[in-house]
């Protein structure tokens, strides 16, 4: 499909075009900045997702009362539907009427409502905060279960030696478990670069395609019938995604070697 | 370990497939006793719709013994999609929902029986409007479907804050639109004056604006030309009319509305906070249910441009036949029932524009919230019925392209002249083929 005219609007004549497709997408100006928004996508919400969900996870791990009620808590997310919380969030940022607004105008951080979703350099944040609500539980849930693994001789021996805590996270915790963030980091770049849900449900790549990224757009081109160039998308993202798989898997083998 | 993972991978498939009803469309469609059974597929599905149709397919079973009818309801998103693929895979559906924009796909990929032959001297075709008549056979003297109904923007108003504002009547033109939502418009009151909408389909309401600027030189077969065939685009009309649309939201709209699709127009108004908000007719049963109460609000005909005149663009859906239906004389049938007095209370109860000439008569119509669509029907001359090009090809790629666009000068970072002159282009582009 991807290397024929595949349009909705006329299957009886689907004729071979080779890369025409692949050579229209590139030269279209929104392709240049559907991948850098892809990029920004991607790292902005990644990086804040470890760091939340790494401390959530240390603070998770010490035994406390109701622990396993704020663990369904934390997690619970995660089981809820990407494009349900677009939705949800996409009224929480809504300008007149959302709480964010309402909120930060209370605590006086704002004097008048923000108009995220209207405003081009705001709307990316929005998409990407709501992201990174949705995906710190993610790293929560895989960081917690390394930390489980790690011996308590190991803290042991780390306090006798005089170890305080920053040391004992960068000597001790985080080579222990250095596999376990490699594999999810990797594993969570593949899925956010793959996760249109949250964007096309607050935004759908508006205003003005700000937050456009591959994925969306490629849901841009299947909703106008251009299946064609929606396939060429797609294999340009695979693309990029069997990448990051090799990379992803070359390193499970190594550390099962190691 | 591995042939339980091959089990269980099994096992999810099987139910992937039981969720996904991938049930074969059975084939003779004879049932019992040499019944025959129509597969009916709609599209744009809701709970209270699909209830009212299977009450009026049962009233139809009643009628013509012989003839079953199975419906199915898609969800609304996936709705199309599902229909093409039965459509495609030929079997299965043999009575549809046709959409002004699916009928071009689906006649082009020859997925639609044309019923023009069965229509001739049907006595129920001299009893639709002049409108329905017009959907219902098209240029080229095809019938994919009769129209059930029109979706039709009309100018939903708040008269109250219009009264407190120091105005007589709700705005006839789009000037007297401007002025009165600047003048409500309060954001430090949270009250605003127009739901504008800068996001998803947002060529509709723009549109409005641009043929009522053109409302004199408007090819009424086609809104998006004029007659001297050029684009609409192209004329000293709508670049001042896309001006004032633009002053409009600047002045009388929130913010953020550059982002606002259906759904945050409607609650705009609902929730009480803006005076004025151009939408179909299915709004009014929304507005019902919420708290405004029936003195706060009412339906004003669309806003006039400076000739005193305005288009009156209709998007419809009908009922049409499949090519692959096996059942095409029981199908036609059905789809002349659903057309004749049954399409009333269809359109009662989904607030649309009826097609039938006896609704306008009906006390339903003359009231209230839709007095304000009988008034544009009766004066042809004010409303002018126009068809826009919903059924191109590219009908799809040029919602994104309008919103894109609009939205790009909302924001200041295209001029309304660049935008017209792109338009212009595009479409100009696009008929030349």
């Amino acid at each position: 499909m991807a290397f024929r005219k595949w349009s909705l609007w006329d299957l009886t004549s689907t004729p071979f075009v080779g890369l025409g497709n692949f050579q229209t997408l590139i030269a279209d100006p929104m392709f240049g900045k559907v991948m850098l928004n892809s990029v920004i996508w991607v790292v902005c919400s990644l990086v804040p997702q470890l760091l939340i969900g790494f401390l959530i996870a240390l603070g998770l791990r010490k035994k406390f009362r109701f622990r396993g009620l704020y663990q369904a808590v934390v997690f619970y997310p995660w089981a809820v539907s990407g494009f349900l919380i677009g939705i949800l969030f996409r009224w929480m940022f809504n300008s007149e009427f959302g709480v964010v607004n309402d909120l930060l105008m209370r605590i006086g951080i704002v004097s008048k409502p923000v108009p995220w979703l209207a405003n081009p350099d705001l709307a990316l944040v929005a998409v990407i905060v709501a992201n990174i609500w949705y995906g710190v539980t993610f790293f929560s849930i895989m960081i917690l279960a390394a930390l489980q693994s790690v011996p308590d001789e190991l803290y042991e021996a780390a306090a006798l030696d005089g170890a305080g805590r920053w040391q004992t996270l960068t000597r001790v915790t985080i080579p222990t478990i250095r596999s376990t963030l490699v594999l999810t980091v990797l594993l969570r770049i593949i899925w956010i670069f793959n996760f249109p849900d949250i964007i096309y449900a607050m935004t759908g790549g508006g205003p003005g395609d700000q937050t456009q990224i591959a994925t969306t757009w490629m849901i841009q081109y299947t909703q106008q019938g251009e299946y064609g160039l929606a396939s060429a998308l797609g294999f340009i993202i695979m693309g990029v995604l069997v990448v990051f798989t090799g990379m992803y898997l070359m390193l499970l083998n190594r550390e099962r070697t190691s | 370990m591995r042939k339980k993972l091959i089990s269980a991978v099994a096992a999810m498939s099987a139910f992937g497939l039981v969720l996904t009803g991938c049930a074969g469309g059975d084939e003779g469609n004879k049932g019992e006793g040499g019944d025959v059974t129509l597969q009916m597929v709609e599209s744009l599905t809701n709970p209270a719709r699909t209830d009212l149709l299977k009450g009026m397919l049962a009233d139809f079973e009643k009628a013509n013994p012989g003839i079953k009818v199975q419906l199915v309801s898609p969800p609304t998103e996936q709705a199309d999609q599902k229909i093409q693929q039965m459509l495609q895979s030929g079997s299965g559906v043999d009575v549809l929902e046709v959409r002004d924009l699916t009928v071009g796909p689906f006649s082009n990929n020859k997925w639609l029986y044309d019923m023009a032959g069965d229509l001739k001297g049907w006595e129920g075709y001299d009893l639709l409007t002049d409108q329905t008549k017009k959907f219902t056979v098209d240029a080229d003297g095809k019938a994919y479907f009769v129209p059930y109904g029109f979706y039709g923007l009309s100018l939903f108003y708040r008269t109250d804050l219009v009264k407190e504002a120091g105005f007589a009547g709700p705005p006839k033109s789009w000037d007297e639109l401007i002025s009165q939502a600047a003048k409500i418009q309060d954001p430090t009151k949270n009250r605003y004056g127009y739901a504008f909408r800068g996001g998803a389909n947002s060529s509709g309401q723009l549109m409005s604006i641009l043929e009522a600027y053109n409302a004199d030189n408007l090819d009424v077969e086609n809104a998006y030309k004029v007659t001297s065939g050029k684009t609409i685009f192209s004329t000293p009309e709508s670049q001042v009319a896309l001006d004032k649309y633009i002053e409009l939201f600047k002045t009388g709209s929130p913010e953020s509305s550059v982002a606002w699709g259906y759904a945050e127009m409607v609650q705009a108004f609902t929730n009480g906070s803006t005076a004025f908000l151009l939408q179909d007719p299915e709004v009014i049963a929304v507005v019902n249910d919420s708290t405004l109460t029936k003195d706060q609000w009412n339906v004003a005909p669309n806003p006039v441009g400076p000739t005193g005149k305005a288009a009156w663009p209709m998007a419809t859906a009908g009922w049409g036949v499949a090519e692959s239906s096996k059942h095409k004389e029981e199908a036609v049938k059905l789809v002349k029932w659903l057309s004749g007095d049954p399409s009333t209370k269809f359109a009662q109860d989904n607030s649309l524009v009826p097609i039938l000439k006896s609704a306008g008569e009906d006390e339903f119509f003359k009231t209230g919230p839709w007095a304000g669509y009988v008034e544009m029907t009766s004066n042809p001359d004010t409303w002018i019925s126009v068809i826009e090009p919903r059924s191109s090809a590219w009908w799809t790629e040029w919602m994104k392209r309008s919103e894109t666009d609009l939205q790009q000068v909302l924001l200041g970072k295209m001029s309304t002249a660049d935008l017209l002159k792109g338009w212009d282009e595009y479409w100009t582009q696009k008929w030349e083929g």
